[in-house]
């Protein structure tokens, strides 16, 4: 019964939600009209209603309901309590019931945080989103059709690789990003509408963008980190669809992010941040839409239907074309004559957005060329893999870089004085002398990559620390102070460069067959594989084997286990890793191939805990930022 | 030109929005391989019955096929007698990867129902299967003459499919 009261909830937030989108409609026929006062308390309702049918949702799975087809499929009478919980976004329906709360959550935050609501109809627009979206949900993928009259015993079970900690939070904080695109995408389709694209309005948009790319950045590090854990792979980003669907509107947003400080503080710009947040929005539709049609298959892909993919298509073409034609047409700001010089702020702005926005493209194209190749080629079908990518980001990530540090020395306008960038040409040079002599003393080789991303670490930390041209070191530091939030970004791009860089060149792997007692060694550690067990839990069993690992300096044991989880018929590998600040030992377990004797496979991961701490300054440095610009606009 | 700069998004867009449409409607079902005329990808795993370890080498009997197989796979079933009658086939050999599949289960349900296989290899955490592109069981590859993938089927082979998409690559 309750789980029809769910649905209920779900259909009342449909309905309400399109009447609320309706506002901007009747205002436009008949000016005496004003509704927007409504707005408001609909998105409260909406919220509410959205929030109810999300927590029965979570409610029927804390209950084990197999009657509800969804829970029945996803989840399981012996699994622990808090994965019951996390399994309601485990597939395509929950995540999708998730992604509309959030939305809503997100709109809740927009009429509670903007002052002046009298004639704007931004919160309209998000209702428009969130009907759609819920119209979605109930039409092709509801979490609440039930199984009857058969009700199974205990559930298919969560798919074990998502019975993981980093699978809990993940998926909601990715999605808090993606939706959160959804704000500056409002605001600048309403702005458009009612001709006030301006300097207000990007300075309104700024922090918004902010906090989206804050948790934008932070799913996707935490996806990251899970991957590296719970694949067993080792890697840290595989170049997959999804992935690609969560950087491209990451690029565009950290494009727009920068193009708005442009149009706030100088005019310019405007057309483009407009552009690039409807970009950045699109980019997260047209990712949700690849992955849910079921159009690309990926590691990620949930179940397939032609007929989701058709309705998002649609969802994804009323947004993105609609605003587009709003775009060309009602935009009558005439791009501004320059004013601004080649070493200029604005200049190096210009060239940042547009380094990202090409590379957001390729990537998107990269992601896409499978389907073109395989209509244009009579259905061969083909891949675009590592290699594709790895060369094109090697030219955008050095570009960046440098394009940087160069606009932070830049001043608006012109720029008179370009003696700092010779003093930091020199010091970036000598500190990198400095840290290459280490490099090779420690690992006794030097790679193009790890060369490479010591250029570029060097610059960032050196560009980033020296752009505040005070003298005196109180005024120094209070100059850091106002730039917390970016200066902090600024230098975890650089951390996770210099990560990056690393992991690649002096990382080792070997795929070996030990028997119990065998010692190996790699890189001056002894692997010596000292037993084997087996071991039983509620949902799983597993064999786990221990190893100990001996160097020059210490010495430690690791544990790598293969799980078998019956209700679903999967092995399941969990890597024995043991991190530190400058390695990762990493071990996973491979096949038994005789009594006691077992395929490995050992890895040692050099700096690569550096890219998610970089990725996680940026995160912090966006927050912050966010907070500021929230405060420093509503005083 | 303030026009055309606008526009230019526009125009971007609607093309990509009605390829995309073509593309979901080009969507057929059958899932194609990006092996196909590809060579076998080499391997390094145990038999079933763990009498030795297999590797590409092994399967030296061109042409065969290789059938994917689960003991929990229901129309692993249905395709076995067929799988039987191919084994008397002088013309093809069959190979088998037992997939995702507990080692003790398999091997019983082989000794209950016969065992078409020349051998099968285990393949517990599906790391072959990554490497053939496999969704799941039931999936059969033919490899011809020359040593290079001609066919992937998914789902159960039966004489009609049979006839239908493999016997032209053997004899």
């Amino acid at each position: 019964m309750i789980v029809e009261v769910g649905f209920l909830f779900l259909i009342s937030a449909m309905v309400i939600s399109f009447m609320g989108s309706l506002v901007p409609l009747v205002w436009s026929f008949n000016k005496e009209t004003n509704l927007t006062s409504l707005i408001s308390p609909i998105i409260v309702l909406v919220f509410l209603f959205t929030l109810s049918s999300l927590s029965i949702l979570i409610y029927s799975f804390s209950i084990d309901d197999f009657s509800v087809k969804y829970v029945a499929q996803n989840s399981n009478i012996n699994l622990p309590i808090y994965y019951k919980l996390s399994a309601t976004w485990g597939a395509h329906e929950g995540s999708l019931l998730l992604w509309i709360f959030l939305l809503c959550s997100w709109s809740l935050f927009y009429i509670l945080k903007e002052k002046d609501l009298s004639k704007d109809i931004t919160g309209s627009i998000l209702l428009q989103i969130i009907f759609f979206f819920i119209a979605f949900t109930v039409f092709t993928s509801n979490p609440f059709e039930r199984l009857l009259p058969v009700v199974p015993q205990n559930g298919v079970d969560l798919n074990p690789l998502l019975q993981d900690f980093a699978f809990t939070i993940h998926p909601p904080i990715l999605y808090l990003g993606y939706a959160g695109l959804a704000i500056p995408f409002a605001m600048s389709v309403s702005s458009l509408l009612q001709n006030s694209v301006n300097q207000d309005w990007a300075r309104r948009t700024r922090p918004w963008v902010l906090m989206a790319t804050g948790f934008l950045t932070l799913g996707i590090t935490i996806g990251s980190w899970w991957a590296y854990y719970e694949l067993g792979w080792g890697g840290w980003w595989f170049w997959d669809p999804v992935e690609n669907a969560a950087f491209v509107p990451w690029l565009m947003a950290v494009a727009l992010i920068h193009s708005l400080i442009v149009s706030e503080k100088r005019g310019h710009f405007k057309n483009w941040s407009v552009l690039l947040s409807i970009l950045a929005f699109s980019m997260s539709l047209l990712g949700t839409f690849l992955v849910r049609s079921g159009i690309l298959t990926s590691v990620h892909a949930f179940a397939l239907d032609p007929e989701r993919g058709v309705f998002l298509l649609g969802i994804f073409t009323y947004f993105v074309i609609g605003s587009l034609i709003i775009f060309s047409f009602k935009n009558t700001n005439k791009i501004p004559e320059t004013g601004y010089t080649t070493t200029s702020k604005e200049f190096g702005f210009l060239l940042n957005n547009i380094f990202l926005v090409i590379l957001g493209i390729a990537i998107m194209f990269g992601t896409l060329f499978p389907l073109i190749y395989e209509a244009i080629f009579d259905g061969k079908q083909i891949s675009v893999g590592r290699p594709y990518y790895d060369t094109l980001i090697i030219p955008f990530a050095i570009g960046l870089a440098f394009l940087q540090v160069v606009a932070l020395f830049f001043s608006w306008g012109k720029t008179e004085n370009l003696s700092i960038l010779k003093a930091l040409a020199i010091y970036s040079f000598l500190f990198f002398i400095v840290l290459v002599s280490i490099s090779y003393l420690v690992f006794e080789e030097l790679y193009f990559s790890s060369i490479l991303s010591l250029v570029l670490f060097t610059i960032i930390l050196l560009g980033n620390l020296l752009s505040f041209k005070q003298k005196e070191r109180s005024k120094y530091l209070a100059q850091i102070y106002t730039k917390t939030g970016s200066t902090l970004a600024h230098i975890g791009t650089a951390f996770f460069v210099l990560g990056v860089g690393f992991v690649s060149s002096y990382s080792f792997e070997r795929e070996i067959i030990l028997s119990k007692g065998q010692v190996y060694e790699l890189a001056g550690n002894n692997f010596k594989f000292e037993r084997i067990i087996k071991e039983s839990q509620p949902n799983y069993s597993a064999d786990k084997a221990t190893f100990i690992v001996e160097n020059e300096n210490n010495s430690f044991t690791l544990n790598t286990e293969k799980r078998f989880y019956p209700s679903s018929n999967q092995v399941m590998s969990e890597a024995g890793i043991r991190p530190t600040l400058i390695k990762d030992y990493y071990v996973t377990l491979g096949e038994e191939l005789d009594t006691d004797i077992w395929s490995f496979r050992i890895q040692i991961k050099t700096l690569v805990r550096w890219i998610w701490f970089g990725a996680l300054l940026v995160t912090i440095g966006t927050f912050i930022s966010s907070r500021r610009n929230f405060r420093n606009r509503d005083e | 030109m303030n026009n055309i700069v606008t526009k230019l998004p526009l125009v971007v867009f609607v093309i990509l929005v009605a390829s995309l449409f073509i593309f979901l409607k080009n969507d057929n079902q059958e899932l194609n391989s990006v092996l196909i005329d590809k060579q076998f990808p080499d391997f390094n795993l145990s038999s079933l019955d763990k009498s030795k370890v297999l590797s590409k080498n092994d399967l030296e009997d061109l042409p065969f096929i290789i059938n994917v197989w689960a003991t929990w796979c229901i129309t692993c079933r249905v395709e076995h007698p067929f799988l039987m009658q191919l084994k008397n086939n002088p013309d093809i050999t069959v190979y088998g990867i037992n997939y995702k599949d507990d080692r003790r289960e398999a091997l019983n349900l082989l000794d209950r129902t016969g065992n078409p296989f020349k051998f099968s290899i285990f393949d517990p955490e599906g790391r072959l299967a990554i490497d053939l592109g496999v969704y799941g069981a039931p999936e059969t590859f033919l490899i011809g003459k020359d040593g290079l993938i001609k066919v992937r089927h998914t789902g159960a082979l039966t004489p009609e499919v049979w006839e239908e998409k493999f016997t032209k690559y053997i004899d």
